[in-house]
């Protein structure tokens, strides 16, 4: 279940990039789940315009999907019929945070021309190939798209195909939907080639697609994510070089087809030839690289057919990180000597007063203290026990980890500090709508307030990513 | 230095066998009394209880049984006001006295546990790769070359515990030694421990703003008293005067 600051804070993304009456129509469904567009219209009291409308640009942006399903119809002597429904895709909406960073991703990757075209993407939801061809034909002014430029984007789409994918329109039904245009002189709506097929009973318009749709595929840019904060942690743990190696390792790896997206194996001549690549990377000798397979990655050898392949857990590491965010966490709230205890607890089974003060080395009231304030924090599951010793009773405190508990807390502050964050800088923003005009002009004195303002409104934004790092961390990515 | 680092020492035993034989009835029913206690030791209100001697009787016999040092009060860690007393030859149980890393007084020795902790990872940060036998072997050539850090040898036991105690901290690691590499001084398979980099620079996402560790935060909604726009802890935090 997602934790209930997780719905406010969807809401909250999409009311900053939609509009409050989208917003209010994604709330509804974020609350009550699937539902059919009368409901909708009943429950959040707007004109059914509205909330038609409302729900055509969430689905163009793949926040909501619709489906059909068969209800008997009321009256008609048990006859059946098909209602649309529409379900909020409640880790769609949250990828609508991380825009930058895919663009970023596809940069580094594929270059200037394929984050054009996924900004795109990313900007209208969904778009035909004619529609990307127009993209770039704008891009480079002073022609129609030429033979030349069909094939660049030809290329580049399939290059990007990594990052795309067609929607699937089994039983969906797509909305005709003029799309929201963001960006100043792209109009994505001219060229499509659309048949209105049938209209449902509820009235609304949908139709089918004569041709392929592309969308950004979030899965894949949520695993290079993935990929990114485990080699950062391993760089910051066991400095570049084993970084180095373990994305030569996760970009060669054997197992790209793993469900989990986790287990990684890799020959050392494909690491090898990965790492040689690297900027930083072509100095390592295959000592330097095995020592650090062995010593810094503890990588396993199994032997596949007639290659003996090096492979390591990403789950491991991850939660490695996720320890590291509570612990940090542990050691603002509750001190250095808290999160000793807190580690201590962190390993599986039950542990008594005494044994904790032991390991801990630290003053048994001093212990009890922060003990008590883990257990009134919900981190601790405590329990009384009592035992005869020489036949006097004996009462002791028997206490254990709430891992799961502890995550969801957690997960819930995240959600709670990410809708602060953002308040705080729309705020900002409606407060002063001229916060980053040019300021060169502006007495000294104003011009300093304004970069005093600016650095504010960016470190919001800087914490903001990095509290949706931790979202993604703590959800498994 | 670590003057307060002395570990419990054995007292010198008198010869009791003679001194039994010369004590009085109610020395020997309250001696054999806290005798059959062993290392636990007993606390007086029990004694007079099971004995049924009152208490000044009491409180005079345990005073001559003190001066024939045949008994000796301890602290016990637990309730240090709860005086209790013990038989001389026995060492009081670790249950008593908090065990190695208690002062005599029964307070925990923190400059003992401080300095022990820093003298493992100084020579840990210098070999890279440590067991507790050659962290034995440094502390102990440490006394032989007259560097006198400690009353006493920290035994292996306590090696172990400082060690897992820096592991907890996040200080250290422990892992197994593969034999080659840094390892290469340590057989193949053995426990041993490793620097742990420290994150420092890396505050967690949520522990880096006021939000994460914010007293407050079940009260704040967007529209509430408490709200991001009006947040004290904000205003701090971005540097706004308030
Ligand atoms: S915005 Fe301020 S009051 Fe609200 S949770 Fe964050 S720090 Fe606390």
């Amino acid at each position: 279940m997602v934790a209930q600051q997780g719905l406010a804070h969807a809401e909250t993304i999409v009311k900053s990039h939609f509009g409050e009456i989208v917003s209010k129509v994604v709330g509804c469904l974020l609350h009550r789940g699937s539902l059919a567009l009368p409901e909708i219209v009943r429950f959040v009291r707007l004109p059914p315009p509205q909330v038609r409308s409302s729900l055509l640009v969430l689905i163009q942006h793949n926040c909501v999907q619709a489906f059909s399903i068969e209800r008997p119809a009321a009256g008609l002597g048990g006859a059946i019929r098909n209602v649309t429904q529409y379900t909020a895709l409640f880790y769609n909406i949250l990828q609508r945070m991380r825009f930058t960073k895919f663009s970023a991703i596809v940069n580094a990757d594929l270059g200037e021309q394929c984050e054009y075209l996924l900004d795109g993407l990313l900007q209208h939801g969904r778009l035909t190939f004619d529609q990307l061809a127009v993209r770039v034909t704008l891009k480079h002014p002073g022609g129609s798209s030429s033979v030349e430029q069909q094939v660049t984007i030809a290329a580049a789409v399939s290059h990007a195909e990594r990052f795309c994918e067609i929607p699937d329109m089994g039983t969906n039904t797509i909305p005709n939907v003029k799309v929201t245009d963001h960006s100043p002189g792209v109009s994505v709506g001219d060229k499509r080639k659309r048949k209105a097929r049938e209209v449902d009973n509820d009235g609304q318009a949908t139709i089918a697609e004569s041709e392929f749709l592309w969308r950004a595929n979030f899965e894949k840019f949520v695993c290079c994510l993935k990929k990114k904060a485990c080699v950062e942690h391993i760089k910051s743990r066991s400095g570049p070089n084993a970084g180095i190696v373990l994305e030569a390792m996760i970009e060669s790896n054997h197992e790209q087809k793993a469900k989990d997206n986790n287990s990684v194996m890799s020959s050392m001549d494909d690491i090898l030839e990965g790492v040689k690549v690297k900027p930083g990377g072509s100095s390592m000798t295959l000592e330097n690289v095995r020592k650090i397979l062995v010593e810094e990655l503890g990588c396993r050898l199994s032997d596949e057919e007639t290659e003996a392949l090096h492979t390591i857990n990403l789950k491991n590491i991850i939660e490695t990180c996720q320890n590291d965010e509570v612990e940090a966490l542990v050691v603002k709230r509750y001190g250095d000597e808290a999160r000793r205890i807190f580690t201590l607890l962190a390993k599986k089974g039950i542990y008594e007063n005494d044994q904790i003060h032991n390991a801990a080395l630290l003053e048994k009231t001093k212990t009890e203290g922060i003990l008590y304030k883990f257990w009134k924090d919900d981190y601790l599951d405590m329990k009384r026990a009592i035992s005869s010793e020489d036949g006097r009773q004996k009462h002791n405190f028997l206490w254990k980890m709430n891992k799961s508990v502890i995550s969801e807390h957690i997960l819930n502050d995240m959600y709670h500090a990410a809708i602060n964050l953002s308040q705080r800088a729309t705020h900002m923003i409606e407060e002063d709508p001229e916060l980053f005009a040019p300021y060169q002009n502006l007495p000294e004195a104003q011009r300093k307030l304004k970069i005093a303002q600016q650095t504010r409104w960016i470190v919001l934004l800087y914490s903001l990513s990095k509290i949706d790092d931790g979202l993604m961390l703590f959800l498994d990515f | 230095m670590a003057s307060s680092s002395k570990l419990p020492q054995k007292r010198k035993q008198p010869d009791s066998n003679n001194i039994l034989l010369k004590l009085s009835a109610d020395e020997r029913k309250l001696y054999e009394l806290i005798e059959s206690r062993k290392n636990v030791g007993i606390w007086t209100a029990d004694m007079k209880r099971e004995t049924g001697l009152p208490q000044t009787i009491v409180t005079k016999v345990l005073k001559s049984l003190q001066n024939k040092n045949l008994i000796k009060d301890v602290v016990n860690i637990h309730n240090k006001a709860k005086k209790i007393f013990m038989a001389s030859k026995y060492e009081p149980s670790k249950e008593i006295s908090g065990g190695l890393w208690y002062t005599p007084e029964g307070n925990l020795d923190i400059l003992f546990i401080n300095t022990l902790k820093d003298q493992c990872l100084r020579y840990v940060d210098r070999v890279k790769v440590a067991t507790v036998e050659t962290i034995w072997g440094f502390m102990k050539d440490l006394e032989v070359n007259e560097q006198k850090l400690f009353t006493v040898q920290p035994t292996t036991q306590q090696i172990t515990e400082i060690l897992d105690m820096l592991v907890l901290d996040k200080g250290l690691e422990v892992l197994k030694s593969s034999g080659t590499g840094d390892f290469a001084r340590v057989a193949p398979g053995k426990v041993c421990y490793r620097r742990l980099k420290s994150h420092e620079d890396q505050t967690g996402a949520l522990a880096s703003i006021p939000c994460g560790v914010c007293p407050r935060i079940s009260e704040c909604t967007p529209d509430g008293i408490i709200s991001p726009i009006t947040c004290v802890y904000f205003n701090k935090w971005l540097g706004i005067d308030f």
